[in-house]
């Protein structure tokens, strides 16, 4: 068996900003992702998700390093200024490269 | 009935008395929480139950007779943040985004209040048109366009239809799942008529009491838990989530006076006017402009607007509907 290495991007931001978030990896290159709906708390305060619109979603997508780089490098300039989010990438293996 | 005894029987009806459990349970820490997909299936019902409700009525009366009270409303509700606007600004000190947030919020509507106040208006046998849902239907967007202009800095120029955060939240102020649902289902229940409505009656008009009932519950948890965030929102919010309130709802019950409404017609139209929004203003507004705090608006509707509301704006609009009515 033969794992490829990639990276896994991480964010986890305001549950509105989930489209715009999703674009934004679509237009860097990403082929898909997995979103999920979480709670958790933060410096901008507490997000207790007990309505659906002040909740926060985590967003996952696995990429190639240069999509990965470009996509964290437009979150910062473009949606970290205004929104309570954070985003980090992680490397992970594969087994099927070319669907990622 | 005077207004101190509107006053009890409104506090001592089965959806305020869960909404004071609810509070309760979110301050005293309980660990009673509602499974998010159930805040939101109740969300669907009650919208729908209403709406369809609301569509039969108009079938009844005739497109004719609504849309004249309806312009009125829907013109209310986008006139209310030009003045809001300035006042937030002046008195409140509050930046443009800020300013034009609370603006959207305060001048579109609050669909639990409005069910709150048709409740009321049941409880002691006040008839009222039934079209009135179509008001909170077309209340709720005008307004948060209005103010997303605003807090974008429509006063010096700065506005622009081209900002991507913009588009989409006049998207959602437009087609968003409160709007779409009412009216779709306004329609349907439109088409339906009486004959369509004995069909789903036993799903939409039976059990509503309860599911309100519910629905209130998790409503006070909601509110309870923005209560801590009173002190960071200042003495001016706070005295503007009360006066707010009863000066838009006095201006509505008049309007829907002066538009040939009856006592319960004219007191929805001024509890809608009074009512600040909590779903569809503070996800738009969030979207365009993301250097308002979030937390000024939504503390204001939730925390101090919608308690006011249900408890004592009610029958306060109710009671000036019932002098103002020739």
């Amino acid at each position: 068996m033969t794992l490829h290495p990639l990276k896994l991007v991480t964010i986890i931001c305001e549950a509105v900003l989930e489209e715009i978030v999703v674009n934004l990896l679509r237009e860097c290159g990403a082929h898909g992702h997995t979103a999920f709906a979480v709670r958790g708390s933060g410096n901008q305060g507490e997000r207790t998700a007990d309505i659906m619109e002040a909740g926060n979603v985590q967003i996952e997508v696995i990429v190639k390093p240069a999509v990965a780089e470009a996509a964290l490098e437009r979150l910062q300039r473009e949606v970290f200024p205004s929104y309570a989010m954070i985003a980090y990438e992680s490397e992970v293996r594969v087994l099927r490269p070319e669907k990622f | 009935m005077d207004f101190l005894t509107a006053v009890q029987s409104n506090l001592l009806s089965p959806a305020i008395l869960f909404f004071v459990l609810g509070v309760f349970a979110a301050v005293s820490k309980s660990d009673l929480k509602f499974p998010e997909a159930l805040y939101a299936t109740l969300t669907i019902y009650l919208l729908t139950a209403i709406g369809f409700k609301g569509g039969v009525a108009i079938n009844e009366a005739g497109i004719g007779v609504v849309w004249l009270p309806a312009l009125a409303a829907a013109a209310l509700g986008g006139l209310i943040p030009l003045w809001t606007y300035p006042v937030l600004r002046k008195l409140g000190k509050f930046s443009v985004a800020d300013a034009g947030g609370i603006a959207a919020h305060y001048g579109s509507v609050s669909a639990v209040t409005f069910i709150a106040a048709t409740n009321f208006l049941k409880s002691i046998n006040q008839p009222y048109e039934s079209y009135a849902s179509a008001f909170l239907a077309v209340m709720e967007s005008p307004a948060i366009v209005v103010g997303v202009m605003l807090g974008k800095g429509a006063l010096g120029g700065k506005f622009s239809f081209a900002d991507a955060g913009v588009r989409h939240a006049l998207r959602d102020a437009v087609l968003g799942k409160g709007v779409l649902l009412l009216i779709g289902v306004m329609i349907i229940g439109a088409l339906c008529g009486k004959r369509g409505m004995a069909s789903v009656e036993g799903f939409f008009v039976t059990p509503f009491q309860g599911v309100l009932a519910l629905f209130l519950l998790e409503m006070g948890m909601v509110a309870g838990r923005r209560l801590g965030d009173l002190k960071k929102v200042g003495g001016f919010l706070l005295l503007f989530g009360i006066t707010a309130p009863i000066l838009h709802g006095s201006l509505g019950v008049l309007l829907g006076t002066w538009v040939g409404l009856s006592v319960g017609g004219s007191m929805l139209l001024g509890v809608l006017a009074g009512s600040a929004s909590y779903i569809a203003a503070p996800a738009a507004v969030r979207l365009s402009l993301p250097e308002a705090n979030p937390t000024y608006s939504l503390t204001a509707a939730l925390a101090i607007t919608f308690p006011f509301n249900i408890t004592v704006g009610v029958p306060l609009f109710y009671e000036l509907a019932k002098r103002l009515q020739p």
